[in-house]
């Protein structure tokens, strides 16, 4: 008996060291985690296929402040490289990662479902279908100089997601089990129109399919202003409902006797969520993964409090899709691989290695 | 989106099979009466057996008459060797020449083994074959030969003229298959004479798409450039149409962009347009050009008008 409460004590451990080290209040990990964000926004901002030194690359970014001047002496070609390409990569990658797994937590809140990620009611299978129906246009999909398929990709995210969230409307109510099943249906009925649509123009399959796996290889710092209209009010909104999600997590009935009004915050976050969803997928494509698996990860680190979870996965979002997209661009040099392949095929072993570390389940 | 992910790559593992297994073969037959001169007067004798480039013995019993080309090159060289009488169906990607569209179209890559059937064809030409087409073909009484993509071969211009020969064989069109690989012949030569003295070209980045896919050296479209002498910023990517990453474009510097992707909307000023290419040598020296991305990719007779066009753009000095 001894024995075996001992080495419950030692499996124990690790969590205890990693609780220990972590603290247990918000600050202390947020204060580590936004330190772990600067470290890899650092890291990906220094290497890349083009080989430049890092103390360049760090004169480059700092001639960038008003008054400095230390990049004058470097090649055109490391500057061009380094702020208008590297950089805004570097940093719309992380708003994405950062967007993506806020909203998947969001979700698994709302729908009290471990299953949930921000592409469940049609996100994901709406911006492929827009962004796939303007690839295959045989129009042009500029006009004056901007792309029409982040356009086509956001709307078609929010006429899903609308869609879905109408169809399960009964009265004045949203039940969330008819909610997921319309937006598993509307997904089915957007991607076998995605489907057709490449295997009926098979000439564009190879932008089409890239586009679905997501990537960051045309990242410019313009693109910033596709996302952050979107993300900043929708990340504040949900940050300001961590308590109200706690509550939602007894259930919809408890809730409502605490005072909250279930179906005016259900509908508030979801719209919140997906609008940032849909921002980040547009200028992304579709990156899975992230916003299913981060939020669980902090769960699994940090336990399963509202409050500290919605900005805790936002940070370990970013930290994980900006080392994500570092590998993307650099394993298959000089070639690109869609950041979506990395994303799982890295992440997945990481997430069961943390899942084998507490065996327990946490959601 | 996953199961719609899986098709998709389902759908481009099965294209990189088929042209990897045209490949292998070199894109072409060694037939055995390769000199012109002894064709030209020759009559072909069917029944006639080839094989074709999946390695499939073909036998062709009489000169067809109702061919169906499922293949654009394939039936860019039809036309251009005399055999256009006898093509009555196209795959909806034939586009040249304009009379190839007044036939009936087929579809070349989700094809409905019926509606094949349904024009009682005596020929059938894949370039593709998503699985037993040709097989099953066969068993209606079609015979069906594959004459696979040689996109991602780089002896272009070579592999062309085997396809183009063996299709005049199979046709019957011998001497005007000889002549129309001779006239090519003849200016791939004049091309080549007029660089004779060129160590080395322009450094080039041919688009094929605005995501940055492009034409690596072990392409087809590759293989024009390396008869250009070009330097293509694609060396070593190791596969044949990679997606660059975009800093890789901007540090090695291209001296002039091909755009593939024209009729997509991309053109010079939205290239201009892009962050951080402002300094690129073809940007700022204004040596962007759009070319039909149908005669620079297509395996067909017009491969060679691609290369003359590429050769003027590439060294204006040297072809008023």
């Amino acid at each position: 008996m001894r024995l075996f409460g001992s080495a419950a004590r030692a499996e124990l451990l690790p969590e205890a060291a990693l609780g220990a080290l972590l603290g247990r209040a918000l600050w202390p990990r947020l204060a580590l985690g936004l330190g772990a964000l600067l470290g890899a926004a650092m890291l990906a901002a220094a290497i890349g296929p083009v080989d430049i030194p890092a103390d360049a690359v760090a004169r480059i970014v700092l001639s960038r402040l008003p008054g400095v001047s230390l990049a004058d002496s470097l090649p055109q070609s490391w500057r061009d490289i380094v702020w208008e390409v590297r950089l805004p990569r570097v940093v719309i990658a992380g708003l994405v990662g950062a967007t993506l797994a806020l909203s998947g937590a969001t979700y698994q809140a709302v729908f009290r479902n471990p299953l949930a990620d921000p592409y469940l009611i049609g996100v994901a299978a709406g911006a492929g279908l827009g962004a796939t129906a303007v690839i295959v246009s045989p129009l042009d999909y500029t006009v004056g100089g901007m792309s029409l398929v982040p356009l086509a990709a956001f709307g078609g995210a929010l006429t899903a997601v609308s869609l879905a969230y109408a169809l399960a409307r009964v009265g004045r109510t949203v039940p969330t089990v008819t909610l997921i099943l319309a937006g598993v249906a509307i997904s089915s009925i957007a991607t076998s129109a995605t489907s057709f649509l490449m295997i009926s123009h098979n000439e564009r399959v190879l932008t089409t399919l890239t586009w679905l796996l997501g990537g960051f290889n045309l990242s410019e710092w313009s693109k910033l202003w596709w996302v952050l209209p979107y993300v900043l009010p929708a990340a504040a909104i949900i940050l300001l409902y961590g308590r109200i999600l706690n509550v939602l997590q007894l259930d919809e009935e408890q809730a409502q006797q605490l005072g909250v009004n279930v179906e005016r915050v259900k509908l508030l976050l979801l719209a919140s969520a997906s609008l940032a969803t849909a921002a980040a997928v547009s200028v992304s494509g579709i990156i899975g993964f992230v916003g299913l698996i981060v939020p669980h990860a902090v769960r699994l680190l940090w336990g399963p409090d509202y409050r500290q979870l919605l900005p805790m996965s936002m940070v370990l979002g970013a930290v994980f899709l900006i080392l994500a997209d570092l590998l993307a661009r650099t394993v298959n040099s000089p070639s690109e691989v869609p950041v979506g392949i990395v994303t799982a095929f890295c992440g997945a072993p990481f997430f069961l290695y943390l899942l084998r570390l507490r065996q327990r389940a946490v959601f | 989106m996953s199961s719609l992910i899986q098709r998709g790559l389902l759908l481009a593992l099965v294209l990189v099979l088929a042209a990897a297994v045209a490949c292998e073969d070199g894109g072409g037959e060694p037939t055995p009466e390769a000199s012109p001169n002894i064709l030209a007067a020759v009559q072909v004798p069917y029944p006639l057996t080839i094989v074709d480039t999946v390695g499939r013995e073909v036998t062709i019993e009489a000169q067809p008459q109702r061919i169906a080309s499922l293949s654009p090159a394939a039936t860019e060289v039809l036309f251009a060797i005399g055999a256009g009488d006898q093509v009555i169906a196209v795959d909806k990607f034939s586009n040249y020449p304009e009379e190839a569209t007044t036939r009936q179209q087929l579809d070349a890559f989700e094809p409905n083994l019926e509606a094949i059937a349904g024009v009682e064809s005596d020929l059938v030409l894949l370039f593709y074959d998503p699985g037993e087409l040709a097989d099953s073909l066969e068993r209606l009484g079609m015979t069906t030969a594959v004459l696979g993509s040689i996109e991602e071969t780089p002896e272009s211009v070579e592999a062309v003229f085997d396809q183009i020969r063996l299709l005049g064989q199979m046709t019957d069109h011998v001497q005007e298959a000889e002549e129309l690989v001779a006239d090519m012949q003849d200016r791939v030569d004049a091309v080549e004479e007029a660089l004779a003295d060129v160590e080395q070209g322009p450094r080039i980045f041919h688009e094929v798409d605005a995501t940055l896919y492009t034409a690596a050296p072990d392409s087809f479209v590759g293989g024009l450039y390396k008869i250009l002498k070009a330097q293509n910023i694609a060396a070593g990517a190791g596969q044949p149409f990679p997606q660059l990453t975009q800093e890789v474009i901007i540090e090695r510097d291209p001296e002039v962009i091909i755009l593939a992707d024209g009729g997509y909307g991309e053109s010079p000023d939205t290239v201009r347009a892009r962050a951080g290419w402002g300094n690129i040598s073809a940007v700022g020296n204004d040596r962007i050009v759009v070319i039909d991305p149908d005669i620079v990719s297509r395996p067909g007779p017009r491969c060679v008008d691609a290369l003359e066009a590429l050769a003027a753009y590439l060294y204006p000095e040297r072809f008023e």
